[in-house]
């Protein structure tokens, strides 16, 4: 079933959560709203559910209009951050609620409804821990009971908020997947609410980027991390280094470096650059940044040096474990840095061409 | 002698630790075991017979069924008030939220006898409502009207003030999740937020029925002291110990105390329960 939100605008006090927002959830994809705490992504999952009523605008589940229905007619299922199972029935119970507060004449059979929950209970692996008690799992079980509980309904709509925040790393990883896996095999039209760039981009079929109330990007991972709509969604997906720099005929000029730059009437210009983006080299070169190179650090697979650059922030470059066993990089060593790629946004441009102000590519 | 794995740092010497447990006892019993068996000897000075005498008399037991009426009707009113306040304070934002907090506690800062001469005020015959009421012939003061009124009035508190805390610190996403499955407001309430509160529900009502037995300050303003009819326990214990009636007014008042002995083994039990529950929790608990 498909999701359109229209014109949706939500304000706590003073504080405008949403800001006018456009978006097409399609038929059977699972989409991931991204972005920083306190950017509306949860008030907007939470409308989306019927939890919370929007100030204006309009939801439609499959072309009808459900802006008034009540969360219990949606036909939702929703997965709470910190899991919210009812903390004194079984697992069973839990995942049985959904199906025993039908009413009567649609209620199916003690039978019909053992049958479901050890189906459910199944397909999530966990089916022998149907008589233990929330409290007895672990969080990553308690979350799948949790999607078990939310699918027993037959929902037309998944919805989670966040569902792998509150796990550690290693678990979280392995969940991810397996959502993704269920998802493939069930192609229930899901949105996910996530701060975790990597989570939404390994996931997700689309991903919306979400800042102060807005929608910055919406696009697929591959689109969002490799054209970025706005420096907001190039500095959030992934680190980044960010050189200020003079516009002149075209070109943005940082020292001696020149990226080709938008048409612009300002002559101040930002030129962002990411850590695994740039080359090391010894000698200089035609278009090359002169550092010294000030912290080495080991990072598991890669290698993250810290160099200063005259007049800039101190620059981040990411090496594999290979390139710099070659490179032989010692701290104090004085080197050139060479851009393989690098955007250009001029801030004064911002509000009028929000695309245009972005070179897309590396000019060097 | 094996080392306790106490902390030195703790714990005082020997002597000052006999000298400090020895005054804590003393003090309970003086003031709290001494009284409680004083009654119960008073009550039974001059035999069983007499005790039961005094408790069959017809004043004596028409201020028990007084008493339990009071408390029959005054309960279940702050049970369901109670639930209902805590349910809107805990799970709901609104204007005027602090206000009826304040005024939920309003019963436990006033003096009884303020809230007794309150329905004087507004119910006796000098009252507000004093002509409209006799015109009609309706009864409040000096009647059962009254005394469950003040009653009401008195235990107001003990149940919302219980259930507060912990519904708050409870949240409302369990009920949130049990709307989003489809769940109607009666099955959420009935499903979901009873089976969370009801131990302390149980301690609520436990300690809101104590006090309604045991009121004496408000009711004695508003009963009148009608002998068989507007006397609660309470009441006439004091009446009988005026008419130096001894063993009458020690056999009622160990009714009061058997009352506060048995409160006091329920509301253990339920602590004790609660306790059990929690510490289940937290033993099968599994990281993560």
């Amino acid at each position: 079933m498909s999701i359109e939100i229209r014109n949706i605008a939500k304000r706590f006090g003073n504080f405008t959560a949403l800001d006018n927002i456009n978006l097409e959830v399609k038929t059977g994809e699972l989409l991931a709203l991204l972005g920083p705490s306190g950017c509306g992504k949860t008030t907007l999952l939470r409308i989306i559910a019927g939890l919370e009523t929007p100030d204006d605008g309009q939801i439609l589940f499959h072309g009808e209009d459900t802006t008034e229905k009540h969360v219990r007619e949606r036909n939702v299922g929703f997965v709470f951050q910190h899991y919210a199972l009812f903390r004194h029935m079984t697992v069973f119970e839990n995942v049985a609620f959904g199906l025993r507060v039908r009413p009567r004449n649609q209620r199916p059979s003690e039978e019909e409804i053992k049958k479901k929950v050890h189906d459910l209970l199944n397909l999530v692996q966990l089916d022998w821990l149907a008589d233990r008690y929330p409290a007895q799992l672990s969080g990553g079980q308690r979350q799948r009971i949790a999607l078990a509980r939310a699918l027993a309904v037959e929902p037309k709509v998944l919805l989670l908020d966040e569902p792998f925040g509150a796990l550690d790393t290693k678990v979280r990883k392995e969940l991810r997947r397996w959502l993704r896996r269920l998802h493939d095999e069930m192609h229930i039209t899901s949105v996910f609410v996530t701060h975790d760039q990597e989570e939404a981009l390994e996931v997700a079929d689309r991903v919306v980027v979400m800042n102060k109330g807005k929608i910055e990007q919406l696009g697929s991972p591959t689109e969002v991390y490799d054209k970025p709509a706005t420096p907001f969604v190039y500095q959030f997906l992934g680190d980044v280094n960010l050189f200020h720099s003079r516009v002149h005929e075209g070109w943005a000029q940082v020292g001696d470096t020149r990226f080709a730059a938008p048409e612009s009437v300002g002559d101040k210009a930002m030129v962002y650059v990411r850590p695994h983006e740039i080359d090391l080299v010894r000698e200089a070169g035609p278009g090359a940044l002169q550092g010294t190179i000030q912290h080495i650090r080991l990072l598991g697979a890669t290698v993250r040096l810290e160099l200063d650059v005259a007049d800039q922030d101190a620059v981040e470059v990411e090496l594999t474990r290979e390139q710099q066993q070659i490179g032989a990089w010692q701290v104090g060593e004085s080197v050139y840095l060479q851009p393989r790629e690098a955007r250009v946004y001029i801030p004064e441009h911002r509000a009028a061409t929000p695309t245009a102000e972005w070179s897309a590519g590396g000019g060097i | 002698m094996a080392q306790s794995p106490r902390s030195i740092v703790t714990t005082e010497s020997k002597p000052v630790r006999w000298l400090l447990t020895t005054l804590a006892l003393l003090f309970i019993a003086l003031f709290l075991a001494l009284p409680l068996v004083s009654v119960f000897t008073e009550a039974l000075r001059k035999g069983f017979d007499l005790y039961f005498e005094a408790l069959k008399e017809p004043d004596a037991w028409s201020a028990i069924k007084l008493t339990l009426i009071a408390a029959a009707i005054s309960v279940p009113l702050n049970l369901t008030f109670g639930v209902a306040a805590a349910w809107a304070i805990a799970k709901f934002d609104f204007k005027g939220k602090s206000v009826l907090v304040t005024l939920i506690d309003l019963p436990f800062s006033v003096s009884p006898v303020v809230a007794g001469l309150i329905y004087m005020l507004m119910f006796g015959a000098q009252g507000w409502l004093g002509p409209w009421l006799s015109d009609h012939n309706l009864k409040i003061v000096f009647a059962v009207p009254g005394i469950v009124l003040a009653t009401v009035f008195v235990t107001f508190p003990f149940v919302a003030r219980e259930l507060i805390p912990l519904m708050e610190a409870q949240g409302s996403e369990e009920e949130q999740a049990a709307l989003s499955l489809g769940a109607s407001g009666w099955q959420t309430f009935w499903r979901v937020t009873l089976p969370n509160i009801k131990w302390g529900l149980l301690y609520g009502v436990i300690l809101a029925n104590a006090r309604a037995m045991g009121e004496f300050g408000a009711v004695s303003v508003v009963s009148g002291h009608i002998r068989g009819e507007t006397n609660t326990i309470p009441l006439h214990v004091e009446i009988l110990y005026n008419e130096y009636n001894f063993v009458g007014a020690f056999a009622c008042a160990s009714i009061l105390a058997l009352l506060a002995l048995v409160t006091l083994a329920v509301k253990s039990w339920v602590e004790w329960r609660t306790e059990q529950l929690a510490a289940r929790d937290r033993a099968n608990a599994v990281d993560g």
